[in-house]
């Protein structure tokens, strides 16, 4: 039986390279709460169109985790593998803990994947985080009209005419029009209050479409690029590239 | 690393930079892509003086520039996706949600806090301070003038404030975070530690109780120019433009691995400040970020001054006390 294999990527020297620890494959040791979990795992399987070891495999595989900030391990057929804050165009980026395992059958070669992401899971969240702060707007409206009522000086400054401004004859000439008159303004933010918790529920619904497509996305282009790695020789193109 | 001297400095010696306009890259493509992305900058920026200036006050409101400021980076993002300046600053899936965070967090609690401590509330107390007639000679200046001085006077503002940030350690701390940045996207503007948004955002054109037309005009620069700051699209921008106007390009310098590079392009708007005040550089960089393009996560980013600035205080005391706790004269090197 052949022992653990494993590396740290060293790409970019710095502190944030630096842990070497064994990651743990998800689920056995991770969190493992099969009716939620759906909301941040990602399991599947890829049938390779030809037999393949699972050594070739993962050389194949290998560029993915040659990323800094991974930290990978290799027992048998099984890779396992961690990324502590990735970087942005790591292929990787969105699943941070994940085991990948090849898997002879009589089918052929499969590959079986189970990947875990603390961004959809925060992403769905995040609506909870946006909805707060559109009750706080609504709070604070509440807490301002009860002062507003209380202060009569307030009141005052806001009945005093204000005056028209006047439009430079160049302005007129070029035909732009007149300033409005403020005193005839209707301003409903005085009503409703200043602040406004509408943002605060755009932002909720917003991220909640970014997750639902996330959670399709993410997982389509990293099956396509298993996919892609496992039928090219060529490594994953992680450097920088040509200037356009 | 082969660096260019520029005035008194080297600059690129930590990273590639490019200096100058001769090796910068132009737009590949056919015709109508080359002039759809050369005329693009100022078509837009011309076309919005005009709409502002001539729109009836009922649509000339604050949430129709909200509206189009929204549509406008929906367009860019479309842009960023056709004509890339950089394949390695490809908007991701990750990337997009966390700018996004950063972006909502400006509209919702920091616009409320804002109004409290920030900007909103000492322009409110100036402007019950003062006697506002005086500045009638400057509402009835032509339109376009008092959108011009708002811009340019917000800017300097801008300016000398974040040059203060690059060169002041309890500023720069909260600065910093912004630096992590690795690639420039359209929302990229927004990410950083939430303190520097007061910061950023004490600019003394505020204070003017201007014509609310020549404010949505001056606001237009801020749109049309200051926006491409953080953009990742090539476009074969105007010589003119680049001379007066702030570009990617400029900005990419700033934000640049190279150290010196980063002091530089200050301004938001106006690079004309930065050329005036003599810290302008003209190029453009891909590598950007800090500590070799470390990407700085949400929880980071919003600790950091406070947790740098602990241990920056922490040194400095033990310095300090270290040093009066041996008082005596210390040898020093002969010269």
């Amino acid at each position: 039986m052949k022992g653990p294999t494993g590396g740290t990527a060293s790409a970019v020297a710095g502190r944030w390279v630096n842990h070497r620890r064994q990651a743990e494959p998800t689920g056995k040791n991770g969190m493992n709460l099969p009716l939620i979990d759906v909301i941040w795992r990602v399991r599947g399987q890829l049938p390779l169109d030809a037999p393949m070891a699972a050594d070739e495999a993962f050389a194949r595989l290998d560029p993915l985790f040659q990323t800094p900030g991974t930290t990978y391990g290799i027992n048998d057929d099984t890779l396992t593998y961690t990324k502590r804050n990735p970087a942005a165009q790591d292929r990787l980026a969105t699943f941070t803990r994940g085991s990948l395992q090849i898997d002879q059958s009589a089918q052929g070669t499969v590959l079986r994947y189970d990947l875990s992401s603390t961004a959809l899971l925060l992403c769905l969240l995040a609506p909870l985080l946006f909805l707060a702060f559109a009750q706080l707007a609504v709070a604070a409206n509440a807490w301002e009209k009860s002062g507003a009522e209380a202060s009569e000086t307030a009141r005052q400054d806001q009945d005093k005419p204000k005056a028209v401004g006047k439009l430079n004859p160049i302005d007129a000439f070029l035909g732009a029009p007149a300033p409005a008159d403020l005193n005839k303004r209707n301003d409903k933010n005085q009503k409703d209050g200043r602040h406004s918790p509408k943002p605060g529920y755009v932002l909720a619904g917003l991220f909640f479409v970014i997750y639902l497509v996330g959670r399709w996305l993410e997982p389509w282009l990293i099956r396509r690029q298993f996919r892609a790695a496992l039928s090219s020789a060529l490594p994953v193109e992680q450097s920088y590239t040509k200037v356009r | 690393m082969a660096a260019v001297q520029v005035g008194k400095r080297m600059i690129g010696a930590d990273a590639p930079v490019t200096v100058g306009w001769d090796n910068i890259g132009r737009v590949e493509g056919g015709p109508i892509k080359q002039f759809i992305f050369t005329y693009f900058q100022p078509a837009v920026l011309f076309g919005l003086i005009l709409f502002w200036y001539y729109a009836p006050n009922a649509i000339a409101v604050a949430s129709t520039g909200l509206m189009i400021g929204l549509g406008f980076k929906a367009l860019l993002l479309i842009l960023e996706w056709v004509n890339p300046r950089y394949d390695s600053w490809r908007l991701t899936w990750k990337e997009f949600a966390t700018d996004v965070f950063y972006v909502g967090l400006g509209y919702t609690i920091l616009r409320m806090v804002d109004s409290y401590i920030g900007d909103g509330a000492m322009i409110e107390a100036v402007q019950g301070a003062l006697d506002w007639d005086k500045f009638a000679w400057f509402t009835g200046l032509p339109l376009l003038l008092q959108a011009l001085l708002i811009s340019m006077m917000f800017d300097f503002g801008q300016y000398w404030m974040h040059r203060g940030m690059h060169n002041w350690h309890p500023l720069w701390l909260v600065h910093a975070p912004h630096h992590y940045i690795t690639q420039l996207n359209v929302n990229k503007g927004a990410v950083g530690n939430p303190v520097e948004l007061f910061l950023i955002g004490l600019g003394i054109g505020g204070f003017f109780d201007f014509l609310p037309r020549a404010f949505l005009l001056a606001g237009v620069f801020g749109m049309a120019v200051s926006t491409y700051q953080h953009i990742n699209v090539r476009f074969n921008t105007p010589a003119w433009w680049r001379f007066v106007f702030n570009t990617t390009e400029h900005h990419s310098v700033h934000h640049s691995q190279d150290y010196e590079a980063t002091r530089s392009n200050y301004a938001g708007t106006w690079i004309i400040w930065d050329r005036i005040f003599g810290t302008c550089i003209d190029g453009e960089a891909e590598r950007l970020g800090m500590e070799g393009g470390r990407r700085m996560d949400i929880r980071e980013t919003m600790v950091f001054p406070f947790v740098e600035g602990y241990k920056s205080a922490k040194a400095a005391l033990a310095k300090r006390v270290g040093r009066s706790a041996s008082s005596a004269p210390q040898l020093e090197p002969a010269e």
